[in-house]
């Protein structure tokens, strides 16, 4: 099985387990995301958000004809949202690390009993939370993060803007990755490993 | 964090003395054990030798969320799992245990943990390797042309290894869980909380 994406530069569907790093402009990036990352039939969608409150997030899936039992948002940007129909879970920090992969376990929680679920995960964006950790506590993160991800043949989608580190950051982590696809004004260009 | 072919070394904290020799001989053939009747007797065997410690944390005397608190200190990479009378829930993990086990323990199921507990912290080992080399590659990267890379031999065996690595990874655990999950970024932030305590002008 794989994941399908549409319009999505050279991919059209990502391996299951795989972990895709997405670089470009945040306002790029965001929109690209959730392209990737909205659910098909019978899957299942959890957004981490550090830069759109949930509401907007929801919004945005729904327009890519995700239903709201699909989907799950763990809020880190410090908003009280409360949406009907679609669990929220809130954060104060996009630094709070186990925060965010105990939400994320609550998450799957109830589901896990039905056996393996088909899911999406989005992280948007790494480049905020990397400004309340160390470089080093996030590389390990992500590892562990898409070793999840692997384990439970989900698809994993990261963004990140690289103008807002310097070089040798941005090269370190996306060391972690199967796979990058580079988000431009006009077009998407994807290498690495783990999609066709 | 295993060192040649020694076996991993367990420790044992329990105060009944039947579960401590039924313990120790489920153990003992794949496991170098040592055994603590109480807290105060499981600080005396502290080294750093110990990879995975079983703590009951009902015990008389020092309970167990103390005697985990000074494993913390003392051996920060060592992995803990607590065995306890009732069923917990997530709060186990952010309580700082990395595993826990109900009692009655089934040999099967103490066996099982350990064996996790162990790829955890051989994912660690590898992962911190994985880092050194890809801060190296990075480095490389920033500061040569890319064609100049590709014909430099070093560079080519810097990303041999790291693939090599990157693979070994990849199945180290393969049937990782949540619990897996949030235990191991719970180690990740609370090593880099206490790093930065010994480092002045750290965050927070």
């Amino acid at each position: 099985m794989s994941y399908r994406v549409d319009e999505f530069g050279n991919a059209t569907s990502f391996d299951d387990g795989v972990s895709l790093l997405m670089t470009g402009d945040s306002t790029m990036t965001n929109q690209r995301l959730l392209d990737a990352v909205a659910p098909k039939n019978d899957e299942r969608s959890v957004v981490i958000t550090t830069n759109t409150g949930a509401g907007t997030v929801v919004k945005e899936l729904e327009r890519r004809g995700a239903d709201r039992e699909q989907v799950g948002i763990i809020d880190c940007t410090n908003a009280d949202s409360e949406i009907e129909g679609v669990p929220v879970r809130t954060l104060s920090s996009p630094g709070d690390l186990t925060g965010i992969s105990l939400e994320f376990a609550k998450l799957f929680d109830q589901d896990t009993e039905e056996g393996s679920i088909r899911a999406r995960v989005g992280f948007a964006s790494v480049s905020t939370s990397l400004m309340y950790t160390e470089l080093r506590t996030m590389f390990r993160f992500l590892h562990v993060f898409t070793a999840r991800i692997r384990s439970g043949d989900m698809f994993g989608v990261f963004s990140m803007d690289p103008t807002m580190h310097d070089e040798k950051a941005h090269n370190t982590i996306r060391a972690v990755f199967d796979a990058e696809a580079e988000v431009g004004e006009n077009e998407t260009s994807v290498s690495g490993t783990g999609f066709e | 964090m295993v060192d040649g072919d020694d076996q991993p070394t367990v420790l044992v904290v329990e105060d009944e003395r039947a579960l401590i020799e039924l313990y120790v001989r489920w153990l003992e053939d794949d496991y170098t054990v040592l055994t603590a009747a109480g807290g105060e007797e499981a600080l005396e065997q502290f080294s750093e030798d110990i990879d995975v410690v079983l703590l009951d944390r009902l015990m008389p005397g020092m309970s167990g969320d103390e005697v985990l608190e000074e494993i913390r200190e003392r051996i920060p990479d060592c992995e803990v799992a607590m065995v306890t009378a009732v069923e917990p829930d997530f709060d186990v993990i952010t309580m700082g245990f990395d595993d826990y086990l109900t009692k009655p323990v089934e040999r099967e199921e103490l066996l099982e943990t350990i064996e996790r507990l162990l790829s955890r912290s051989q994912f660690d080992d590898i992962e911190q390797e994985l880092y050194a080399l890809s801060s190296k590659q990075a480095a490389l990267r920033s500061s040569k042309p890319k064609e100049e890379l590709d014909e430099n031999e070093e560079f080519s065996e810097l990303q041999r290894r790291i693939d090599e690595l990157r693979d070994e990874l990849n199945t180290t655990l393969p049937g990782m869980d949540d619990d897996d999950f949030v235990a191991m970024v719970r180690d990740i932030e609370g090593e880099e909380a206490d790093s930065n305590d010994d480092m002045p002008g750290g965050l927070e």
